[in-house]
């Protein structure tokens, strides 16, 4: 069983993670408009939600995992508030 | 060959120097539903941190309140009132 | 025997879409920041979300049914990713399309290399009509 093998693949996987989640806060930081920040902060935490995943099995912790469940579904009702304000801004109440 | 701890806390430097570009924009933001969105940013990096800082508990309460309801109350207020910020300070009545 | 070739398989197939899932995240960040404007941007970030989010987390829930070393509490893991893989694979493209749609109507952001729009003909025909 040389699991120790697939651990250091996944372990150099995280570098990756991170120069992409600076990339996607450097777009929702500077987006020229609201619906690009949320875009990316849409994206970010969905992708944070499989980067938690992986770090808690390299933790060796199982009960950090339902951190991303809740992270996903109230990340999606945000992305929900902000296109029914845009909507009703404009096309009245 | 680098430990998991030194990714570790390479990640939470990144978060944190994130949320703090992200708090200052969103004091100086005059248009407040970028700073609703920015402030909505700072929540995620908090909610990283609370993750790396191994305490759970504290971010499955954290995510609901300033992710989802934090944001929601916001919004909902600036529908009903302006939705740039005036540099006077005189009080505009909506008496209608 | 056979229970160790069968966790030999479910991590080395958890590895590769990791993996897999890690380039896309990647590529998807890199389209995000340099793409024009926000409608061309949705495509890059729906690569994100799915071959981004989806595919590592079914990767990561392989992973953890095939790593012993967790104990009993890897089913844990692996029923956590299985369900929020599922709620990805949703929610993404459901938020994605609600702000694409919000963006348009409102005129928040404005397509600006655009040559045909198809779409605001459809609506003058059906706002005459």
């Amino acid at each position: 069983m040389n699991s120790e093998l697939y651990l250091s693949v996944v372990f150099w996987v995280i570098p990756i993670y991170l120069t992409a989640f600076a990339l996607y806060s450097v777009r929702a930081v500077k987006g020229p408009t609201i619906p690009d920040s949320v875009l990316a902060i849409d994206s970010m935490s969905y992708d944070l939600a499989a980067f938690i995943t992986i770090l808690s099995i390299l933790f060796h912790s199982p009960i950090l995992i339902a951190v991303a469940m809740v992270l996903a579904l109230w990340v999606f009702a945000l992305d929900i508030y902000v296109a029914k304000y845009l909507e009703s801004r404009e096309m009245g109440e | 060959m680098i430990e998991l701890s030194t990714l570790t806390y390479l990640f939470m430097a990144m978060t944190g120097v994130v949320s703090l570009v992200a708090t200052y924009l969103a004091i100086l933001e005059s248009n407040l539903i970028k700073a609703v969105v920015l402030s909505a940013i700072q929540s995620t990096t908090y909610v990283i941190l609370f993750y790396l800082l191994m305490a759970p508990d504290i971010a499955l309460v954290y995510i609901p309140v300033s992710v989802g309801l934090y944001p929601a109350a916001v919004l909902f207020l600036i529908k009903k009132t302006e939705r740039t910020e005036n540099d006077s300070n005189e009080v505009v009545a909506s008496e209608d | 025997m056979v229970e160790e070739l069968i966790n030999e398989i479910l991590m080395a197939a958890g590895t590769l879409m990791i993996v897999v899932g890690a380039i896309a995240d990647l590529t998807g960040s890199i389209g995000l920041l340099r793409f024009p404007n926000f409608f061309v941007r949705l495509h890059a970030a729906t690569v994100g979300t799915i071959w981004g989010a989806f595919v590592p987390l079914i990767g990561a829930a392989l992973f953890a049914a095939g790593y012993v070393e967790l104990g009993t509490h890897r089913w844990f893991v692996t029923g956590g990713a299985a369900v929020t893989a599922l709620l990805i694979l949703l929610l993404g493209p459901v938020g994605s399309h609600a702000l694409a749609r919000a963006s348009y109507r409102s005129k928040a952001a404005i397509p600006y290399p655009l040559i045909h729009d198809a779409l605001k003909e459809k609506f003058r025909e059906g706002g005459k009509e």
